[in-house]
C-alpha cells in the first residue's frame, strides 16, 4: 500500500464538515481494494467498513472532515466576506487562495492584503481578524452565494521524503492510518468483529462519530486523531513527530485498555509517546465514551506540526508504526 | 502573454538568472542585438526610424528572502529582500536555492495561542524543510541561498493570480512588444533589469550603457481598491486601464512624456488612469538620476503586490500592451 500517495490524495480532496462525500468516496474505493471487507455509508454520511468476526466488537474511528470557511456577505465587485468554522487563525489565511465550493462548481478567492506601500504605521501594527479580511473572487465570482463553503487550496507534497505536508492532514493522516491498519490486518487471523468508521463532522462539533458509535455499539472504541507535535507546551511532555504513536491518557480514556495497548507496544517494539488530557480531548472520543450505556475508549494520536494551517506536517513513519500497533492489538483481541 | 510562465519562475533580487534565461530564449531571434551586461541586465535592441534612443525597462526580480542562518534544530532563518509584510508569509510554501528545496513557513497552531497573539517579525519566522538537525539542513541549503515563494500562478478568465506579478507583468509586456514585431520609431532598447526591489540597482547601470534620450519604465503597481481601503487613499483601480504616473518617490515624471502618453491613450480610446499616490519609487528615479534621461512610468494596476498571491486584471494587461505598442511607433511630442 502506497501510504504517501494515499495521504497526499486525501489531503488534496476537499471535505469541509458536512460536505465530506468526495473524501468518503475515495476512502471507499481504497477500502474495497482490501480483501475481507464490506462497507456501507450511513444516513449521516459516515463510511463504515466492516470485517466480519465472532468475538467482541472493536470499532476504530477517524474523522474525514476538515476545517473551512463560509461565505457570509457579498461586497462590491467580486469581493466577499467570510468566516471560519473549526478554529482557524485569521493570520494564516492572509494571502491564501481559497477554493469555494459553489452549487455551480469551483470558484477561487484570494484573501488579499493591502500592499505595504499603501499602509500607514497604524495599519502595519494591526492584528487582523476575520472581520477585517475579505476574499477577492477571481474565478467564477458569479457562482458564489452566501453560505457556500470554502477550503484551503494548498497542494500536498513530500518534505524531505520522510514527511508529507498539506492541508487537512488533520485528520486525513488518521484516515490513511486506518486504511493501512485494515490492510495489515490480513496478515493475521482475526476473530473479532472489527469496524472502521470514517466519520463526518468532527471539526464543527463531533456529531458524526458518536452516532456511528451508537449504531455499532462496540465493546471497545479506538479513536484516531492528530495532536500537536514539535512544539513546546508548558506543563506538557514534548510530543515529537517521528517518535511513534501518541497514546492519550485522561478522563475520556479507558485505563485498562490504555495499559493493554501500552504493553502491546512494548512487546512488539513500537515506540510510543504519552500525552495527558484533562477534562476534554477535543476529539470524537469525548462523545463516544458517553454513548449508549458507555463505551470504553482509547485515543491514539498522530503527532502533527502547524495544525489547522494550509501546510500541516506529518511523519510517514508515525502512520506506519501506529498501523503496526493497531493491527497487532486488534488481532490479539485488544488484550 | 507569458505572464503565468514568468510568475512561476523564481527570480528573487540578485538571483534573476532563471528569468533572464527564459526571456533571452524567447526573444533572441526577434531582435537586432541582445547582450547581457556585467551585473546581469539583459539589453535587447531593435532599430528604429530615428537615431534617438528609447529605453523600455521592466525589472526581472521579485521580492523574496535569503537564508540568514541554519538553526540547531534544522530550521532555516531568513531575511527579506525587498519590502514584505511579515503578515503575508505564514502558512506558505517556499523553495530554497538553485535546487529549489521545498519548505514551508509554519505557524503556531491557533489552539495553543494564549490570548490574542500579535504579528510575527522576521526574526521569529522560520522555514521548515523537514529536517531536525543543523547538519542535515546543511546538506540541503546554505547561508546566502535565495528563498522564493513557491510557484502558484493561475490564469482565470478575467484575472491572473500568483506571486511576482511585480514586475513579471512588465517583463511579459516587453516580450509581447518584441513578439508583435512592431517597427519602433526610435532605436529602442528593451531592457530587463536586475534588483529593482533592493534599491533600483540594475537600471542605472543599464542606462549608462545606453545613454537613452527617453525612458519608459513598465511596472506592475499598487492599487488598494479593496473594501477596507477608502477610495480617497487608493493609488489605482483594477479594470480601469494602464496607470500613468505623474510623480513618485524620487522623481517627478517627465512632463512631455506624461502628456504624450495621455494623448496617445485618448486618441486611441484606450482607458487609462493617473496614479493617485506617490508611494513607492521605480527605476525611473534611478535612470533620471543616472543619465538625466526624461522618464515615465506606465504600470499594470495590481492588488496585493509584494505578497505570494497578487491579482491583476487581464484587460488592464491588454490595454497596457496596446498603449505601449502605439507609443513606441510614435515620435514624442
Amino acid at each position: 500500500m502506497d501510504i504517501k500517495t494515499i495521504l497526499k490524495n486525501l489531503s488534496n480532496l476537499d471535505g469541509p464538515s458536512g460536505y465530506e462525500y468526495k473524501v468518503i468516496e475515495y476512502i471507499k474505493t481504497e477500502a474495497e481494494k482490501i480483501p475481507n471487507t464490506t462497507n456501507y455509508v450511513d444516513n449521516q454520511g459516515n463510511l463504515i467498513v466492516k470485517r466480519e468476526g465472532k468475538g467482541k466488537k472493536i470499532a476504530l474511528f477517524a474523522h474525514t472532515d476538515e476545517i473551512g470557511f463560509v461565505i457570509t456577505k457579498k461586497e462590491l465587485g467580486n469581493y466577499f466576506r467570510f468566516h471560519t468554522f473549526g478554529g482557524v487563525d485569521p493570520k494564516i489565511v492572509i494571502s491564501q487562495r481559497l477554493r469555494i465550493h459553489t452549487k455551480k462548481g469551483i470558484a477561487y478567492g484570494v484573501v488579499g492584503m493591502l500592499e505595504p506601500h499603501l499602509q500607514t504605521e497604524e495599519m502595519r501594527q494591526r492584528v487582523l481578524t476575520f472581520d477585517d479580511l475579505f476574499m477577492d473572487v477571481v474565478e467564477n465570482s458569479e457562482y458564489v452565494s452566501i453560505g457556500d463553503l470554502a477550503t484551503f487550496s494548498s497542494e500536498a507534497f513530500e518534505l524531505n521524503e520522510k514527511y508529507v505536508t498539506g492541508k487537512a492532514l488533520d485528520n486525513r493522516a488518521s484516515c490513511t492510518t486506518l486504511l493501512y491498519t485494515l490492510y495489515l490486518l490480513n496478515q493475521y487471523v482475526v476473530e473479532n468483529e472489527v469496524y472502521f468508521v470514517f466519520s463526518v463532522r468532527e471539526e464543527d462539533g463531533t456529531s458524526g462519530a458518536s452516532t456511528s458509535a451508537y449504531h455499532i455499539n462496540p465493546d471497545l472504541a479506538i479513536v484516531l486523531d492528530v495532536t500537536h507535535g514539535d512544539i513546546y507546551r508548558p506543563g506538557y511532555p514534548k510530543i515529537e513527530t517521528g517518535k511513534g504513536p501518541v497514546l492519550d491518557i485522561g478522563t475520556m480514556v479507558d485505563y485498562k485498555y490504555f495499559e493493554k495497548i501500552k504493553n502491546i507496544a512494548e512487546k512488539i517494539s513500537v515506540n510510543y509517546q504519552i500525552e495527558p488530557n484533562g477534562e476534554h480531548s477535543h476529539t470524537d472520543t469525548d462523545r463516544i465514551q458517553i454513548t449508549r450505556e458507555g463505551i470504553p475508549t482509547l485515543l491514539i494520536s498522530i503527532p502533527l506540526r502547524y495544525m489547522h494551517t494550509p501546510y500541516e506536517v506529518v511523519n510517514i513513519k508515525d502512520i506506519e508504526e501506529t498501523a503496526r500497533l493497531l493491527s497487532y492489538f486488534i488481532a490479539t483481541g485488544g488484550e | 502573454m507569458l505572464l503565468k510562465e514568468l510568475s512561476n519562475l523564481c527570480g528573487v533580487s540578485g538571483f534573476e538568472q532563471e528569468i533572464r534565461n527564459f526571456i533571452k530564449e524567447k526573444i533572441k531571434d526577434k531582435v537586432d542585438d541582445i547582450k547581457e551586461d556585467k551585473l546581469g541586465n539583459l539589453i535587447a535592441f531593435k532599430e528604429g526610424k530615428n537615431n534617438k534612443k528609447l529605453m523600455l525597462t521592466a525589472h526581472m526580480d521579485e521580492v523574496g528572502f535569503i537564508v540568514s542562518n541554519i538553526e540547531e534544530d534544522g530550521k532555516i532563518s531568513i531575511i527579506p529582500l525587498g519590502s514584505i509584510d511579515p503578515r503575508v508569509v505564514l502558512g506558505k510554501k517556499v523553495v530554497i536555492g538553485e535546487k529549489k528545496v521545498p519548505g514551508i513557513i509554519g505557524s503556531k497552531p491557533v489552539h495553543l495561542m494564549t490570548g490574542y497573539e500579535g504579528i510575527s517579525s522576521f526574526e521569529n519566522i522560520k522555514v521548515d524543510i523537514g529536517v531536525s538537525k543543523k547538519q542535515e539542513a546543511e546538506n540541503k541549503v546554505k547561508i546566502g541561498d535565495f528563498v522564493s515563494f513557491a510557484p502558484n500562478a493561475m490564469l482565470h478568465k478575467d484575472w491572473i493570480s500568483g506571486k511576482a506579478l511585480d514586475d513579471r507583468g512588465g517583463c511579459s509586456i516587453l516580450i509581447d512588444l518584441i513578439e508583435a514585431n512592431i517597427e519602433p520609431f526610435y532605436n529602442t532598447y528593451f531592457t530587463f533589469v536586475i534588483q529593482e526591489e533592493t534599491g533600483l540597482r540594475g537600471s542605472g547601470v543599464a542606462a549608462n550603457q545606453i545613454d537613452p534620450d527617453y525612458a519608459i519604465v513598465i511596472e506592475t503597481t499598487t492599487s488598494g481598491d479593496n473594501p477596507e481601503f477608502p477610495e480617497a487613499r487608493r493609488s489605482s483601480e483594477l479594470g480601469k486601464g494602464p496607470v500613468i504616473t505623474p510623480a513618485h518617490r524620487g522623481y517627478v515624471n517627465d512632463e512631455k512624456l506624461f502628456n504624450f502618453a495621455i494623448k496617445v491613450a485618448q486618441e486611441n480610446n484606450i482607458p487609462y488612469q493617473i496614479k493617485r499616490r506617490t508611494a513607492g519609487g521605480t527605476d525611473a528615479a534611478r535612470i533620471a538620476i543616472t543619465t538625466g534621461t526624461p522618464s515615465l512610468v506606465i504600470s499594470i494596476p495590481s492588488r496585493y503586490i509584494h505578497s505570494p498571491m497578487c491579482v491583476a486584471n487581464l484587460q488592464d494587461y491588454q490595454n497596457t500592451f496596446k498603449l505601449l505598442s502605439i507609443i513606441i511607433t510614435k515620435e514624442v511630442n
